[in-house]
């Protein structure tokens, strides 16, 4: 219900109020000369054009061929209209015209993962109506039929079976795990290109909030079916292909990856405070170490660092997850991220999969030298002249070169001391597997010139961001993906202090009732 | 000095907790639920320490009053027909606030509080692209082809619309709304141009101010550290900047403030 509310706002709010009269007009029109001319019944195309104009030519460009002014700086570019070629639709891979509804749909809802918003709470479903008949004749498609659309057969629910033949599937011949990934993440063992030449990533099937459709199995049912138009994505439903798929199949494939969903990766926008664990015994050093487990996981989206020069637009990482363990004298972090490339500049194999120049994946922490007195941070770009920063960096190696961590002073981006890392203790370790890089960074808690680097004390709110380079994605530099900052607490344990204080509010409370109690029975005594 | 209760009159002191216990809920169903922006439990507390404050003001206020709100108290203790309850009382008063002491010494894991000013003062006048503006003065240059030759205005709204689409969608959004790709990565998050209390409050000549020089030229009370907004004297020319501003006056249909009535 508070959703509704909320739309209902967010509709006054916006008030489109340019096409109130139009709307109005229609409405008189049809009233006074009755419902047998349907005015607007299909759509209009020439209102159509006139909103493509104000809304959607920015992107898709004046003539629908998807070359807007920001066009090389999207990923994914926005859509040629003039290629017909819909992501999603409900109608058969070989039908020309695709169905109204599927239109509607994208652009009522919008394409999650991508720069095109849900129009539905600034557009009404007339302005929608106009818009679908007007882009269907940027592809020539005004006079063709809907296509049909495909054959659902009897869906098969979600069972632990299903998912099981779904997960063979998947995997037998690499069937789907080839350019999917043997874990779903779309870990990238070849170059994917779209027809009109531009790389395509291979969906990661474990961020189901990046689908753009929705994880739903019918909707996942509907993308193996139709497979998607322009890329790389085949229909199984295609006769002529040899992995072509039985109904119940794609159904089973539908619900494996509905269950490839990482719930402990949801970024939860409330979520700002890394719960640092306190450990006795040493700290793991290992990624893979089992007392990681023990530690919350907080999941932050990653950000192209679009802010200063030079701006980077085109990002393949969109989130970090975090945990962190302490105990008496060492602190450490535990980064994980899905990456699909593991870039090793010097290998063959690397270098082919890659985007030009390819350099090591890189993440960073970044720490104020010293605690904020008050509430003031340094930039949480690289931290500025009064307020500097500690940045730990780890780099994922060459083929000449071991993966190595780096320490580095930062008063902003344009003044950086490099440091040496073993003079404080700083140190890491990573491991890739399945389109996953998993790091550990740490050093002790104090460090010998507290002047230069940050100290880890219990109870306070330290202020923590981070960075990411994918490699293989051109990121080097200040190209790369980051945070805003987010706060680490080493949370101390309470003690007996909070038992030993209620027991005194609770005897002294006690004592003043009884007190109170006595002295109105001598009163009335009296 | 039982009071004879008439019909459906409630005791004074139930009245009182009704109408503190009624500001809560009102407080929760306006933020948590309706907006959705919970109030930080620390701010909550002061909140409701000045609204019990009050309320106990209004309800002391005559002596008779505050004999009425004491009265069930006082019978309570002193009332001998009433010892079982009051017993009952006696270890439940100081049993909730062991509980709550001991809840409240426990190390707290919510994110220090950060106030920050949106629409901080201007400055009187401020140096961008190596010149010094008055900020009080300057006006679009651009603005009065509004009226004076309306095709070239709509043209350089459209110029002004490619620079924000190259250049700001990723955070204000496509729709001007605030909510563009990359929005929810960013703390504090991207202004909504469409709401009623943004660029519809402000003169042209503060948009200009924000854009040229960004979070870093932001005053202290506007934590400048954390705005994710760009310094664009560095990508911009000044005459993007007036454009794009006639762009996002354009498209939400908000007209710019002003010091002269038209």
């Amino acid at each position: 219900m508070t959703a509704q509310i909320k739309k209902m706002f967010a509709r006054t709010q916006s008030g489109v109020s340019w096409l109130q009269p139009w709307l109005m007009a229609s409405w008189l029109l049809v009233l006074v000369t009755g419902p047998a001319i349907p005015v607007f019944a299909a759509g209009d195309a020439e209102r159509g054009a006139e909103i493509y104009t104000v809304r959607c030519a920015l992107c898709h460009g004046d003539e629908g061929d998807g070359m807007g002014p920001a066009a090389e700086r999207l990923n994914p570019p926005p859509r040629d209209f003039t290629m017909a070629q819909y992501k999603i639709r409900t109608t058969g891979f070989e039908e020309i015209a695709p169905a109204d509804a599927d239109l509607v749909r994208m652009i009522h809802d919008g394409m999650p993962g991508t720069a095109m918003p849900g129009w539905g709470d600034l557009l009404s479903e007339q302005d929608i109506d106009d818009l679908v008949v007007f882009i269907k004749t940027l592809a020539g498609l005004e006079e063709e039929e809907p296509g049909k659309p495909i054959d659902y057969g009897n869906q098969v629910a979600i069972s632990a079976e299903s998912i099981e033949q779904g997960s063979q599937i998947f995997h037998d011949d690499d069937r789907c795990s080839e350019c999917h990934g043997q874990g779903g993440k779309g870990d990238a063992v070849k170059k994917l290109k779209d027809d009109s030449g531009y790389r395509t990533w291979p969906r990661n099937l474990t961020k189901p909030w990046t689908f753009r459709g929705s994880n739903d199995p019918r909707d996942i049912y509907t993308r193996i079916t139709t497979g998607i138009a322009g890329t790389q994505m085949p229909s199984f439903d295609d006769p002529a292909s040899e992995n072509r798929l039985s109904i119940e199949q794609r159904w089973h494939v539908a619900n494996y990856v509905n269950s490839l969903a990482k719930t402990d990766k949801v970024v939860r926008p409330e979520n700002t405070v890394i719960r640092a664990v306190r450990v006795e015994g040493r700290v793991p050093t290992a990624p893979d170490d089992p007392q990681w487990q023990q530690a919350l996981p907080s999941t932050f989206l990653l950000v192209p660092q679009l802010i200063a020069e030079e701006r980077f637009f085109t990002p393949t990482n969109d989130t970090i997850t975090v945990r962190a363990v302490y105990n008496e004298e060492e602190i450490a972090f535990h980064l994980e991220w899905d990456d699909r490339t593991r870039s090793i500049p010097g290998d063959k194999a690397a270098e082919k999969i890659a985007d030009p120049e390819i350099s090591e994946d890189m993440v960073a922490i970044q720490l104020p030298m010293a605690l904020p007195r008050g509430t003031e941070k340094p930039y949480f770009l690289y931290g500025d002249a009064a307020h500097p920063v500690n940045l730990w960096s780890w780099h994922s190696g060459t083929t000449d070169s071991a993966p190595r961590v780096s320490l580095r002073n930062a008063r902003g981006r344009a003044d950086t001391i490099e440091r040496d890392p073993v003079a404080v203790g700083l140190e890491g370790t990573g491991s890739y597997r399945d389109g996953t890089w998993q790091v550990v960074v740490g050093r002790s808690r104090v460090t010998a010139d507290p002047t230069q680097d940050l100290q880890f004390i219990e109870g306070a709110f330290i202020p923590v961001a981070f960075s990411a380079w994918d490699g293989s994605n051109s990121e080097q530099g200040s190209a790369h993906t980051l945070t805003t900052w987010y706060w680490l607490l080493l949370k101390p344990s309470p003690g007996n202090q909070p038992w030993l204080y209620a027991g005194f509010a609770f005897v002294l409370i006690l004592l003043l009732e009884l007190w109170w109690a006595r002295s109105a029975q001598r009163r009335r005594r009296i | 000095m039982s009071k004879v209760t008439k019909g459906l009159e409630i005791p004074r002191l139930l009245q009182a907790a009704l109408v503190i216990g009624g500001i809560y809920l009102a407080f929760w169903a306006v933020f948590d639920l309706l907006l959705g922006q919970p109030i930080p439990r620390s701010l909550m507390g002061m909140y409701m320490f000045f609204v019990v404050a009050g309320v106990f003001m209004v309800f002391t206020a005559t002596e008779q009053s505050t004999r009425e709100l004491v009265g069930p108290i006082r019978a309570l203790v002193e009332d001998p027909s009433r010892r079982a309850l009051r017993n009952v009382v006696f270890a439940v008063v100081p049993g909730l606030a062991a509980v709550g002491i001991f809840l409240q010494m426990q190390p707290s894991d919510e994110a220090p509080l950060e106030l920050r000013s949106i629409h901080p003062a201007p400055p009187s006048s401020v140096k961008i692209f190596g010149k010094r503006y008055d900020l009080m003065s300057l006006e679009n240059p651009y603005r009065h082809l509004e009226k004076d030759d309306p095709e070239q205005f709509r043209e350089l709204v459209g110029t002004g619309g490619e620079v924000y689409i190259r250049n700001c969608q990723y955070c204000h959004g496509d729709k001007l709304d605030g909510k563009g790709p990359y929005a929810q990565g960013l703390n504090p998050v991207p202004l909504n141009f469409q709401d009623i209390g943004t660029i519809a409050q402000l003169q042209e000549s503060f948009l200009f101010w924000r854009i040229a020089t960004g979070g870093p030229g932001l005053p202290k009370e506007a934590t400048p550290w954390i705005s994710s907004m760009p310094v664009w004297e560095k990508f911009l020319s000044e005459d993007e900047i007036w454009q794009v501003i006639l762009y996002l006056y354009d498209y939400t249909g908000h007209r710019p403030r002003s010091w002269g009535h038209e």
